[in-house]
This record gives C-alpha cells, structure tokens and sequence, in this order.
C-alpha cells in the first residue's frame, strides 16, 4: 500500500510543512488570545491532517506524536483544560519535535530519541492532569460523569408532536453537552420521503454530575419505541472518545470530513450512523474478522448499511488522494493566470498579423511591419512579466517566521520585545524569499541581543519597557526595500573603532567616515559583544549576510542614532532571472551593465579629469570626484579611446560608493537574461554573470563592486 | 533475444571487424602532427568552431565562453593550455564538448581524427621528461599501431586555478 502512496510522498512533506507552519502560527496567536476557539479549532485541524497523513503514509512516529499533541489540543478545545503560558510552550516545543520528525521521515535523517521521549512524556502529563479540569463555570465538578447515549427515536416520533429539540434543551439543562452528532444516514430518497416519519438518530456526550436516572428521565416520553442506550463512562476514558471527536462533529458533511484527510475507520463511520455502538463495535473488533461481515452475521446492521459504510470509506479515500496530488504545484491567483492567458491571445492575434503580411510583402508596407514589430515587443515583453509574476509571493511568507523567533529571543534574552510586521504583501520572486531567510533571521536576532537593551536599562534612559523590533517590506524602483529596524541602543562608534583595531582592521588614528565605521561589523569575525551568547556575539553573521544579500545582487546598508536604534536596510532585485542592463562597448568586447547602479553617463569636458600621484584618475562630478576606473585597463583589453574627452564615463553606484567607468560607446539598453557562469565555469572577479545577446553570442554582466575592488587593488600595488 | 546473448554477438560482430571491447575507447584529435585521445564517455558532442566571447582576468589557455543552447560553456585552447603556437582556425577545427566534474568544458583542437579501441595492455604510464615538460595532465600513451596517443587526464589537464577562483590573486598579493 505504501509503495502506491510513495508518489503523494513529496506531496504529504509539503503540506505537513504548510499545516507546521499554520500551528505555529496559530499557537503564537493563541498566546494573544488565549480563549479564541476559531483558532483552537484551526491549529488542531492541521494538527489533525498531519497525523491523518502521516498514518496514511506510514510514518507511525509522526502519527503518534501528532496524537499527543492533538489530544492536549482537544482537552483545550473542549474547555477541559485551560491554556497558560506554559502549555503553549510545551505545544511549541512539540511542534519543533514534530518537524524534525518530519524531516527525519523525509531525509532519513537521525532523530533526538530522548527529547521525543521527553516531550511525549510531557505532553500526555499535560493531557492526563485534565482529570482535574481549569476552574470555568461551565466546567463540569470532580463527581461529575460522562455518559453516551445513542439514542434513535420511534418513527412516529412527529406524528405525536414532539420536538427532539426539546430532549437537547433539557439535556443541556442537566449539564454540558460535549458533543451532539445528528445522523443522517437513514433518511430516504426525497422520493421516498414520508416527512411525518423520523428518520433521524443522534449520538450525544453529556457531562453531568445528575444521576443515570435523571438523564433517562429526559427520554421519558419518548422511550417507548425508541431505541435508546445511556452509556456511563470514566472522564478519564472519555479521551480517547473525544479525540475522534473532529471527525464526528463534522462528520455531516462528507467534504469537511475529508479535508481532515484521515479515512475514518469503518466501524467509526457505523457507530457515528447510530447503526451500532461503540461497545458492540469493540466486541466485533475483538473478534478480529472483518467488521462488516460480524456486524452483519449478528444482525446488528444489515448488509445494506455497511455497503453505505465502506461506499463511504472508499469515497475519503479517493478525495484524499485527489487532494494530495493537487498540493505538489505552485499557488497562482487565477487572476494571474487569467492576464496571462488574455496577453496570449494577444500575442497569438500579432502573430497572425505578421504572417499574413510577410506573405504578401511589398515595400510601400515597411512601416506597418514596423509598427506590428513594436506590437510583437509589447507583447512579448508583458507576456514576461507576467510569467515571472507568476513566481512571485508576498513576503509574508518570509516574515511569518519572525514572531516565534522574537518570542524565543526574548524569552532568552530576557527581554521584553514587540515584533511590528508591515508590507508583508509585497511581492517578489520565490527564490529571493528562500535565500533572504537567512540574513533575514541573522538581522533579527542581531538586533534582539546586541540591539535592543534590558527593560531596567532602557527605562533608566526613558524608553518603554518594550522593545521593538519593526520588519518592513517595500517596492522601490525596480527593487524591494526590506528594513529591520529596532529602538534599541544604537552602535557604538568608539566601541567598533576600538575592536577593529584590536583586530587590525584599521590603523589607530585613521579618519573614517561614520558609514565606513558601521560597514566594519559586515567584516568576517567582527563582534563588539562583551561576551558570546547562545543567540548571537560570535562574529559569524554579519559577513554572512553581506554576502548573502550581495550574491542576490543586492546591498545592505546601515543608519544608526546612538542610543536611539539601529535600521537595516537591504536592497534587493525583484528577481534574479532578468535585469534591465545598459550595453556598453571597450574595444571590440560588450559588456552589460545593471541599470539599476547607473547613476548617470558623461561625456568629460577636456581637462576634468584630474590625477593625483600621476596615476589615480579623478573626475569632477557635480562637485565631488569621483576616481576614474578605465575598463579596459582593468579587463586588460585594447580600446578606441584612450582618451576620456573621446569615451563615455558611467557613473555608477555600489553600497554608497560612486565611482566612474570608462567605456567606449554606449550601444543600447535591454533586458537581460542572468545566465550562471558558475554552473560550468567559475566566478571571475568583476563579472557578475552572463547572458546571451540578440546575436546570440555570450555578453558579460560587470560586478561594479569586483571592478571597484580589482582597481583599488591595482592601485594598491602601483603605489 | 537474453541480453547477454546480444553481447556475445556484437562482440562477435567486432572480432570479426578486428576491433575488441576489452580495454577503452577513446575520441583522438590532432594538434599539429601530434595525436591526443580522451576518455570517450566524458565526450558530450563535437561541433564547429564559433566566436566567444574573451573573459576577462584569466589565463591566456581560456579562450572566453560560448552560447551552447543557452547554458554558458567555457572553453580552453589546448594549444595555448599545452605551450604549443597558436594556428589559424580552418574548417577543420572543432570544439570537443567534455564533462568535467560536472562541468560542461569545450577544447579547441585543430581536427577531430578517430574513435580507437586501445587495450589495457597497450596503455603504458606517461613517461617523465623532466621538469620542462609538464606531464602531469597525460593518464598514460597508448598504442594503435603504429600510432601513438597521448591520453589525457581530463581532472589534472583543468586544475584548480582554471576552474575554481581559488588562485585568483587576493590584494595582499
């Protein structure tokens, strides 16, 4: 059976992660809003889908922690145990168990024995000490009992007036029902309907500290005829009962049932029709044959009803898999796909147009050719837009993560921390989301421990208590701007200058510029932390997120008040796939620049620019000089142009440096495909990557800030 | 038909033409008067020279990348990699596409001449010259004939500093 679910493998990974992601989230919420049911009932529901799941594919470990969790989650649910703090960490904790589970199913990997060990342990202490239930009014008392009745009324019940509505009411009087689960199966055809005749059977839990007798006495009127059973059972075993409770309070509805994604079990789906109880069932169980056949060869039900039964089953079964296979692709609006599918047409409709001309092409049609030309760019290039659009997703799903984290770190930390999350609906490509996790949570938790003070100490220096750490997300050009920004001390400007030269960064009495002092922390080891903790201070991190956010073609930036707060800023392209670049010519060679670190291009009047040292260039810009970077000295290449008055200077910037290129000629401006030069060659310094041009030669994309570095190096050597 | 008797007869097949399959194949071309010889299986396919495009910063032997149906390809004049002159490209000279640890590389060689089956016994170490002639990209010299191959090392011909950024020069050199 596993061996035909193995396709749907990839598809249970995915979701479990999804439904993962949603508890987390859920019991983050919870935390807020302790007694929100709505919310309850969404964590255990995909609490639920992964078990179901899980059971489905074979992954008993997952299955049965899933379990505990979701029997604690019940207890919760029903009001039998309240929510503190501490059970939502333990809830927390056993969903961090619950994926390395997981992910121990998928790769293989080794798992932590003992913390499952422990947290299982954990979490059935939790579920077994709602014997003694949270004080709420509604709440039943120590001698309270639990009964089962099944109860299915006399035919006639209508016929003589009475109202099964009433029996709940008075039911509900005697204490609290737990659950009430209205069974259908009996109803007829619409045909065959005779509406004066009860059809109808229910299975009700009642929590009551009144006698057995009071309880039959409610059935009184109705007890002739009726087949009726009052089940007594310890609040203890009611457990088990109330954990199939998901399945049965929604059992009315097929879809709903299915959506959990656990096939209820055969004899589960008789006992809920009313056709049988539960204690028959057992019995039949006990026997080990097929429960169909007993319950059959008992005259329990007949043959029909357990045909409904397994048609039932079957149909769970085939819907949970429909839903499976679907879960392996992308998420796209329909909306999306709608545009995209109307741009083809358009695209289809030029294309005919086209054809039909070149088949009957005079000369006097060049300029409607042209223009259908220009129609066929248009086209081509929404048509791009739109497929890479496909790709994108809002941020949120990056963020999402933050609010657990920061609750860990302050807990940790001992700080008090507010987490403020805003444009998590801005959108930009998969891809970049993956890789921005990373610098992302090293921001975070770098502002949760060096930034952000304890509460003693910011509210000596009369800040609230709380600190706050705000993520932002926006568009910006052709670019998003992510910021991580916290109200915290700041950086220290002597405390940085000190370390770096302790570690020989910097000379003692160098003069730098405040953005060159907050660009030391970005250097590989460097931490002004006093001591190392657990969450951060060992150095590693900051290089990492440089350099992470500059392979995305991206940069980070810094602006930091003393004793007000610290903001990052990261920079990034919406997509790595395809940048806007300027094509350039040195000489024979193109090359393309990203336009998005073009500031500007001229043409230097004679004698602007200046040398210094008779060799570093400088030029004029604007008041400023900026050093001169003649391309093709760098790339070693022979130019047109020695002459700077005879080429172009491009001014461009990288992280807040602007620096000059010499080139040639400025051919053009296109979009470029990014192709890898890694995947069969290597990184060049001062080559971004590739791409293929209109004449299908390779083009190569400059890496301002390789260039930059070659010819600081270059100098370097000369002086 | 088993498939171990369709060996048996293509093995047949080649006795008769008085080629074995012991031993292995490989794809020889010519430099100069000189032939060479590369594992066959590493072959990817062969096709005509056409312009690349120069990269910049690297050693003279990288001729520059090539546009091979959209992936980037770089590509090594074995000529230069090999201190041998440089000659004009004729309708002759082919681009041999190999797979090296993963990664598509094309040799430029002045013609692609044959498919050779070289037995094992025929293979003999390369031989040592000295410290002027660098052998350290030949895996052995095969036989065929009167023929000699040199048969290249394909992981050793494309060391390091070709590959991996490793030898770039840092700035404190």
């Amino acid at each position: 059976m596993s061996n035909d679910f193995a396709q749907f493998q990839d598809a249970f990974f995915e979701e479990a992660a999804e439904h993962l992601a949603a508890v987390e989230e859920g019991l983050l919420q919870l935390e807020q809003h302790p007694n929100d049911l709505d919310l309850l009932n969404k964590i255990f529901r995909s609490a639920h889908s992964i078990k179901g799941t899980a059971g489905m594919f074979g992954f008993a470990a997952v299955a049965q922690f899933t379990h505990k969790m979701e029997t604690l989650l019940d207890l919760l649910r029903n009001g039998q145990k309240a929510g503190s703090p501490a059970v939502t960490d333990l809830l927390l904790k056993s969903t961090d168990c619950l994926k390395t589970l997981i992910e121990s199913a998928q790769t293989g990997s080794g798992i932590d024995e003992e913390t499952v060990q422990r947290l299982t342990a954990d979490l059935a202490g939790a579920s077994a000490s709602d014997a003694q239930p949270a004080a709420a009014p509604a709440q039943p008392s120590r001698a309270d009992r639990t009964y089962t009745i099944t109860w299915t009324p006399p035919d006639w019940l209508f016929q003589r007036g009475l109202d099964p509505l009433q029996i709940m009411k008075e039911l509900n009087d005697l204490g609290r029902l737990a659950k009430v689960v209205l069974n259908t199966s009996r109803l007829p055809d619409l045909s065959d309907l005779d509406p004066e005749r009860c059809y109808l059977s229910w299975e009700i839990l009642l929590t009551t500290g009144k006698d057995r007798k009071v309880v039959e006495a409610v059935f009184e009127f109705v007890r002739e005829d009726s087949v009726l059973s009052i089940e007594e059972c310890e609040t203890s075993s009611v457990k088990p009962i109330s954990h199939s409770d998901v399945s049965v309070s929604r059992d009315t509805n097929d879809e709903q049932c299915v959506e959990d994604g656990e096939p209820t079990p055969l004899g589960e789906i008789l006992v809920e029709s009313g056709a049988l109880s539960r204690d028959t069932l057992d019995k039949a169980l006990a026997q080990q044959k097929r429960v169909g056949e007993i319950l059959v060869e008992q005259k329990v039900v007949t043959p029909q009803q357990v045909e409904l039964a397994l048609q039932k089953q079957r149909q769970q079964e085939t819907a949970v898999q429909a839903k499976k296979s679907d879960a392996t692709s992308i998420r796209v609006d329909t909306d999306k796909i709608d545009k995209l599918i109307n741009l083809v047409g358009e695209l289809v409709i030029t294309q005919s147009m086209l054809s039909d001309l070149g088949s009957r092409f005079e000369m006097r049609q060049l300029p409607v050719l042209l223009e259908r030309m220009a129609q066929l760019e248009r086209n081509t290039r929404e048509i791009q837009e739109r497929v890479m659009g496909i790709r994108m997703l809002p941020i949120g799903t990056a963020f999402n993560r933050f609010p657990r984290l920061v609750r860990d770190l302050s807990a940790k930390a001992g700080k008090k921390i507010q987490l403020v999350l805003s444009g998590e609906e801005t959108e930009l490509d998969k891809t970049v989301i993956e890789s921005i996790n990373d610098p992302l949570t090293h921001l975070v938790r770098n502002s949760a421990d060096h930034g952000l003070e304890l509460p003693e100490e910011r509210l000596d220096n009369n800040k609230p208590e709380i600190g706050t750490i705000r993520l932002n997300a926006c568009h910006e050009g052709g670019s998003i701007c992510i910021t991580v920004e916290d109200d915290g001390r700041g950086l220290n400007r002597e405390k940085i200058i000190a370390k770096a030269v302790k570690q020989g960064l910097i000379a003692e009495h160098e003069k730098l510029s405040d953005d060159q002092i907050w660009a030391l922390i970005f250097k590989p080891g460097f931490s002004t932390a006093e001591k190392v903790t657990d969450i951060s201070g060992r150095g590693v991190g900051m290089d990492v997120v440089k350099r992470n956010i500059e392979s995305l073609g991206g940069t980070v930036s810094i602006k930091t008040t003393t004793g007000q707060g610290t903001t990052f800023t990261l920079k990034l392209p919406l997509t790595l796939a395809i940048i806007e670049g300027m094509t350039v010519r040195v000489g024979k060679e193109t090359y393309i620049v990203p336009l998005l670190s073009i500031l500007e291009s001229i043409q230097p009047k004679q004698g602007s620019v200046k040398t210094v040292v008779g060799r570093g260039e400088l030029i004029n810009v604007r008041g400023s000089y900026l050093p001169v970077i003649r391309l093709h000295e760098v790339f070693a290449l022979q130019p047109e142009h020695t002459e700077p008055t005879k080429g172009i200077l491009l001014i461009l910037e990288t992280e807040g440096e602007r620096v000059a290129i010499m080139v040639d000629e400025i051919l053009g401006q296109q979009q470029v495909v990014i192709k890898s030069m890694e995947q069969n060659f290597r990184k060049v310094e001062g080559i971004a990557g590739a791409t293929i041009l209109g004449n299908g030669t390779v083009g190569l994309i400059l890496d301002v800030r390789g260039l930059l570095e070659i010819a600081q190096r270059e100098e370097a050597v000369a002086v | 038909m088993p498939a171990s008797a369709r060996e048996t007869s293509i093995k047949e097949c080649n006795q008769a033409a008085g080629r074995t399959t012991d031993g292995n194949q490989f794809l020889t071309f010519n430099l100069g008067e000189e032939c060479y010889g590369v594992d066959i299986l590493r072959v990817r396919e062969i096709k005509g020279y056409s312009a690349v495009t120069k990269i910049p910063n690297t050693p003279a032997h990288i001729k520059g990348v090539l546009n091979l149906r959209g992936t980037i390809v770089p590509i090594v004049e074995l000529r230069t990699k090999f201190g041998m002159p440089t000659v004009e490209y004729t309708a002759f000279t082919v681009i041999i596409l190999v797979v090296v640890r993963d990664k598509v590389i094309g040799l430029v060689v002045d013609s692609v001449s044959d498919v050779l089956n070289i037995d094992k016994k025929d293979i003999q170490p390369p031989p040592q010259f000295g410290a002027n002639v660098d052998v350290s990209f030949m895996s052995g010299i095969g036989k065929s004939g009167e023929k000699l191959v040199a048969l290249l090392n394909m992981e050793h011909l494309l060391v390091d500093g070709d590959m991996s950024e490793s030898s770039v020069p840092t700035g404190e050199a």
